[in-house]
């Protein structure tokens, strides 16, 4: 009978001999930022990247990728291309120091999100919204609202409007089953039983 | 209470999220692309975790405990209907099969909030709210490849007329059907039918698929009854292999 499994169908095919092909590109989708907030009142801070085919799709692929064992209330999401990236220090310099204090204005704005990144390693973190008619803008106007003696290792400005947010509808995707140690590895106590079986073949 | 029928209802809907948990588990390291893979083994082990608290609650009715229950018994003792234990398939397939017995089980817990045997009626509303992300998942994927390419669509909708006999199949109605409607304990296969089949409409209105005309199809019984494809003993041959070698074994 043929396998039903298909872990054994998909294996990859035997070759012919004397078939030289080039490597095949990665047929890959697009790349999406995801930032979660942990905590009601907490800011939401970047957590990592999903591939995904669209903004739609990356909300739904990010909400298991990122939120699966770790309490969240909410979370957002946007292309990797909205997201305007200043430049980075090394630590000595704020990032505010390299935003130039006057740029071209423009008659029409909109909201931009902001988010500094503290340490290196660490995650961007939203600090606030502000009005800008660019994203060149909206850094020079994070400058004077957001500036201060921290630090800033680097900058980010976000369209708000290019952003998928969690809606207040579904704000309960994340009340499940409060029982869940079982998506927790550590809960599995492999190394335990692990140490256990090789001191019983040993004995 | 009628604690047959009570039982009798417990096991169909444990056994179906057991059975499709497992299936849709398979594909743990195969997924289409590994954020997808995640999701769906995700929401697989979801399935698992609520059949297994389904379990829990008959085995406070006096039924024997989670473990054996889901290791020990035959095909045949299986109440789960025939659309979950279906292979697999490419992942067309097993992507409408999801949406289709999603939506049933959105519906099937959310009826289910109001039972009037009140263990029953918190643990739906909990479950309920799991699924959410369940069902905007698959919504949302039938939406963009059932409006995709000229592949996409197709795919969709051979899938969708194979597994739809099979769908109806979910709302096979108990022997105490009457009892469990009457006592309040479940609202019954019939009303959630109904609801089930305008949501699948609303969403399939929004692709270039068509669903096959209700009143043409023939329903796939028997599952809820312990008649099954032959497709059901090699899964669960497979997912009690460990428990057969070692019952006491702890994993």
């Amino acid at each position: 009978m043929k396998s039903l499994d298909p872990r054994v169908n998909r294996l990859p095919l035997i070759g012919q001999p004397g078939e030289i092909l080039p490597k095949v590109p990665l047929d890959q989708f697009g790349t999406f930022e995801v930032f979660v907030q942990p905590k009601e009142g907490k800011p939401f801070q970047h957590e990592g990247i999903v591939h995904a085919p669209d903004l739609e799709m990356s909300f739904i692929l990010a909400k298991e990728a990122f939120t699966r064992r770790f309490t969240c209330v909410s979370l957002y999401v946007c292309d990797t291309r909205s997201v305007y990236v200043s430049p980075m220090t090394d630590g000595t310099n704020n990032a505010y120091d390299f935003i130039v204090d006057n740029v071209e204005q423009k008659n029409e704005k909109t909201s931009y999100e902001i988010y500094h990144l503290l340490k290196r390693g660490k995650q961007h973190t939203h600090v606030g919204t502000v009005q800008a008619g660019s994203p060149q803008e909206a850094m020079t106007q994070a400058k004077k609202a957001f500036k201060n003696d921290k630090i800033v290792y680097n900058i980010w400005a976000i369209k708000t409007s290019d952003i998928r947010f969690t809606s207040p509808e579904e704000k309960d995707l994340w009340l499940t089953l409060p029982e869940k140690k079982f998506r927790d590895a550590s809960d599995y106590k492999g190394g335990d039983k692990l140490k256990a079986f090789l001191e019983k073949s040993n004995a | 209470m009628n604690e047959i029928a009570l039982k009798e209802l417990l096991y169909k809907i444990a056994d179906d999220q057991l059975i499709l948990g497992h299936r849709n588990s398979e594909w743990t390291g195969f997924g289409p692309l590994l954020e997808e893979d995640i999701a769906f083994s995700s929401m697989a082990q979801d399935k698992i975790g609520q059949s297994y608290a389904l379990y829990q609650m008959l085995q406070s009715l006096g039924e024997r405990e989670p473990d054996t229950v889901a290791f020990t018994r035959n095909a045949s003792q299986f109440h789960n209907c025939i659309l979950v234990e279906l292979p697999n398939g490419e992942y067309d397939f097993s992507l409408v099969r999801h949406f289709l017995y999603d939506t049933a089980e959105a519906i099937r817990f959310e009826m289910l909030s109001e039972s009037s045997y009140q263990p029953l009626a918190d643990i739906s509303k909990k479950i309920r709210a799991e699924l959410r992300y369940h069902t905007l998942h698959a919504n949302t994927w039938m939406k963009q490849l059932g409006s995709a390419t000229e592949e996409s669509i197709s795919r969709l909708q051979n899938s969708l007329n194979l597994a739809m006999p099979y769908a109806l199949g979910m709302f096979e109605e108990s022997p105490d059907e009457k009892e469990l409607i009457s006592s309040k304990l479940f609202g019954g296969e019939q009303a959630l039918k109904e609801r089930w089949m305008k949501k699948v409409e609303e969403v399939v209105k929004q692709t270039n698929l068509s669903l096959p005309d209700w009143k043409t199809l023939q329903p796939v019984f028997g599952g809820r009854v312990g008649k099954h494809s032959e497709h059901l003993q090699p899964l669960l041959d497979e997912m009690s292999e460990v428990f057969k070698i070692d019952p006491a074994a702890e994993w």
